[in-house]
């Protein structure tokens, strides 16, 4: 009985939340952050075919919270070599330069990006499954022959709009009063985070392939993908496999099987099997870049 | 499961063999069911093989023309032309040329099934389909025609990302400032010939001491001169030892000889294997050769008679041209309907850059079977059609009896070779005397006047 009384008071939150929200991607002049200028020179360099090793190492060496965490990944030990890495051109030689360059714009843009207190927890989930998603596009890239590079950052930064969300929401409280409750966030992601990360992708001038996924990579949306790359389509089934891996799907391995998506890739139940094997790599390796 | 559905013709595969097998069924009248594994019909011709790489190649010249056309024209391209716009090209081709396969299937009456095909016994199929469940058809005649894809040796751990084979070498969305490309066959002088046009540094490796060894020696000199002049080097005699990705932006092949070559991807074209593995071939007693090949006689009828195979898995040519006609031929043999003349004088089209196309004896060929030979050579730069397109390049070489009297074979090298050796098809299949080529007129300017300059060379050292 005590949900009569509360229902309508969240429910009267996420109204004027939503209006909120609504109103500020409608606007022309929408107050989402910049990107930092560390995160849009790494993300210009991997896409730059005379990119190597000690440009992304100067680059990264400018933001010493960003050289920290990469480093600690690169000893980890789903990555760890026999002999310690202690060198960031070291690192990189050993992650390789597109997976490095994908993650250093993600932990740049997590660490300083948008304004999300209060949500650490949840943010940090968000950022998990963006990874798992962008780890399990590689792999279903690599089975069809598409561009496996472009299906990892596709995947990385395909739910960018949701942490955007959280951004504007806090503008809209007063920093000293409790965060909105997760349920009101979850249902206002729901229904815009699409948007928002359509409009912050096309503002940080992201690679077309990742607008495009970033906009349609939802199972009722991939088919408007138009490019060859098929990354809103690879990203559709690769963010459900990352739900089942992190226990946040409502599917199960069986009723996948059973999504458009896996149909229209053509993978039949052996080709989803040998994808699922690949959970505990994929956990192992969201586990050392975030645990 | 229920029982199977009874049909006249079953069809496995839709690649350009299985699809004239297909249409031929129907043209007879006969109930015909098309089983593909993917969504699509085509195969790899349509998807990983035959359009997509002449597509690309297409788009590659004309990018070159184009960029020709700036110092003409004054005016500047982008510097940043992405090959994501060469293979958005290439996107459509391939979605227009589907859908003219599946419409053509559709218009036949064909029942085309989306499922792998595995035998339970020598007439009766199992269709494994996507969702996990599966059907059953049978038929007294079936055509296998499953295909090939690119092959993996043992010792290349191709990743797709940084090592590549020919299907994912299409995925590309920017231009690698080197390649190395592993094989020297058609379907690594034609990549590498396109990734050189495009400004790629690209390094070509293989035991063969040329490429293209199957094909005249002039040829594949003009194709290693204009291969060369691009920025391309071809290293024979050379076997791969390793082949490595360093961890972050090369990759490294170590040759047998010790030598080291670095470069960002490598594209690894070292042949071609059957698709088998889904078939349960031991259910039909058919047994593949040592090669994974399905052994056929002339009819492409295997050791079970009512079972036929055509295209790659019966090994070469493995042209798209001859897969056709081996599809069309299998079904009226089966059916016992008249094929018509068996196909002589198939020619053979490479895309390379400049096109290589060969049909009829070689010189080495035409010595061997006549105790000599007589050759006449035309230039393309002697041609005013050439000159006029600004061909450097090409080369026509026409092949005669010891005499210089009758027309044995034809190779050509240069742009437009794979439609100008259709001529000296012609001129085979009905013996043409090399006279016929001087007594005759042809359109001025065009190619087609080489044939005329190359037989005037044959006749030129007859009277001597």
């Amino acid at each position: 009985m005590a949900h009569s009384t509360i229902t309508p008071l969240v429910q009267e939150e996420r109204e004027t939340l939503r209006s909120f929200i609504a109103d500020q991607l409608g606007r022309g002049n929408l107050d989402l952050p910049l990107l930092p200028v560390v995160a849009n020179r790494v993300l210009l360099l991997s896409s730059d075919p005379d990119a190597d090793a000690s440009k992304l190492s100067s680059l990264i060496q400018q933001d010493q919270a960003l050289a920290g965490q990469i480093l600690r990944i690169a000893n980890s030990p789903a990555y760890a070599t026999r002999t310690p890495i202690v060198s960031l051109q070291q690192a990189i030689t050993w992650l390789g330069l597109t997976m490095l360059a994908g993650l250093a714009f993600s932990v740049s843009v997590q660490s300083g990006v948008f304004h999300t207190t209060g949500y650490e927890k949840e943010v940090r989930k968000l950022w998990r499954h963006a990874l798992a998603t962008g780890l399990f596009g590689k792999e279903i890239a690599r089975r069809i022959r598409h561009n496996v590079e472009n299906a990892f950052l596709c995947g990385l930064l395909h739910t960018i709009g949701k942490p955007a969300i959280l951004h504007l929401l806090s503008q809209s409280r007063d920093q000293s009063a409790e965060p909105f409750s997760w349920t009101t966030v979850e249902s206002l992601f729901e229904e815009f985070h699409v948007m928002a990360g359509s409009k912050l992708a096309t503002v940080w001038q992201l690679p077309d392939p990742v607008q495009e996924t970033i906009r349609y990579y939802q199972d009722d949306q991939y088919h408007q993908g138009l490019s060859p790359t098929k990354g809103a389509m690879i990203t559709c089934l690769a963010h459900h496999l990352a739900s089942i891996l992190l226990g946040d799907s409502m599917h199960d391995e069986n009723s996948l099987l059973t999504l458009p998506v896996v149909q229209d890739l053509n993978f039949y139940p052996e080709d989803m099997t040998a994808l699922l094997e690949l959970r505990e790599t994929v956990k192992a390796s969201v586990e050392c870049f975030l645990p | 499961m229920t029982s199977p559905t009874p049909f006249d013709l079953i069809v496995i595969g839709s690649g350009p063999a299985g699809q004239k097998a297909a249409i031929q069924g129907a043209k007879a009248g006969k109930r015909v069911a098309l089983i593909e594994q993917t969504r699509e019909v085509g195969g790899a011709c349509v998807y990983q093989g035959t359009i997509p790489s002449k597509t690309l190649r297409e788009s590659a010249l004309q990018m070159v023309r184009f960029l020709q056309a700036t110092e003409v024209f004054e005016f500047r391209m982008r510097d940043d032309v992405k090959i994501t716009s060469l293979m958005t090209r290439l996107d459509r081709v391939v979605r227009a040329h589907g859908k003219f396969m599946k419409d053509q299937l559709t218009r036949n009456g064909i029942d085309c099934f989306h499922g792998r095909a595995g035998f339970v016994s020598d007439q009766e199929v199992r269709i494994q389909k996507i969702d996990g469940t599966a059907a059953l058809v049978t038929a007294p005649i079936i055509i296998i025609a499953t295909g090939s894809r690119p092959r993996v040796p043992d010792n290349i751990p191709i990743d797709h990302e940084h090592i590549l084979d020919s299907d994912s070498i299409l995925s590309l969305v920017y231009l690698p400032k080197s390649l190395t490309v592993l094989g020297g066959g058609v379907i690594a002088s034609e990549y590498a010939s396109i990734f050189a046009l495009l400004g790629v540094h690209v390094t070509m490796i293989d035991t063969a001491d040329r490429p293209l060894k199957f094909l005249d020696q002039e040829l594949t000199d003009e194709f290693c001169e204009a291969f060369e002049k691009t920025g391309g080097h071809y290293r024979g005699g050379q076997k791969i030892g390793t082949v490595q990705w360093d961890g972050y932006s090369k990759v490294t092949t170590v040759l047998e000889s010790g030598e080291t070559l670095e470069s960002e991807k490598v594209l690894v074209a070292l042949g071609r294997v059957s698709n088998l593995e889904h078939l349960n071939l031991q259910a039909t007693g058919i047994h593949p050769t040592t090669r994974g090949l399905i052994p056929v006689n002339n009819h492409c009828q295997t050791t079970v008679p009512h079972i036929y195979a055509v295209g790659d898995v019966i090994g070469p040519p493995s042209l798209a041209s001859c897969s056709m006609e081996q599809g069309r031929r299998a079904v009226c043999h089966a059916l016992g309907l008249n094929s018509g003349v068996a196909p002589e004088h198939i020619p053979m089209g490479i895309y390379t850059i400049p096109e290589m196309s060969s049909v009829g004896l070689s010189e080495q060929e035409a010595t061997a079977k006549y105790g000599g030979a007589t050759v006449g050579r035309a230039r393309f730069h002697e041609i005013a059609r050439g000159q006029i397109s600004g061909m450097t390049n090409g080369l026509l070489k026409m092949v005669a009896d010891p005499k210089g009297e009758q027309l044995l074979g034809i190779h050509i090298v240069g742009e437009g070779a794979t439609e100008l050796i259709h001529i000296g098809q012609m001129g085979l299949l009905h013996n043409m005397p090399i006279d016929r080529f001087i007594d005759n007129i042809f359109n001025f300017p065009t190619l087609a006047e080489t044939y005329r300059v190359a037989a005037l060379d044959i006749a030129k050292q007859r009277q001597h």
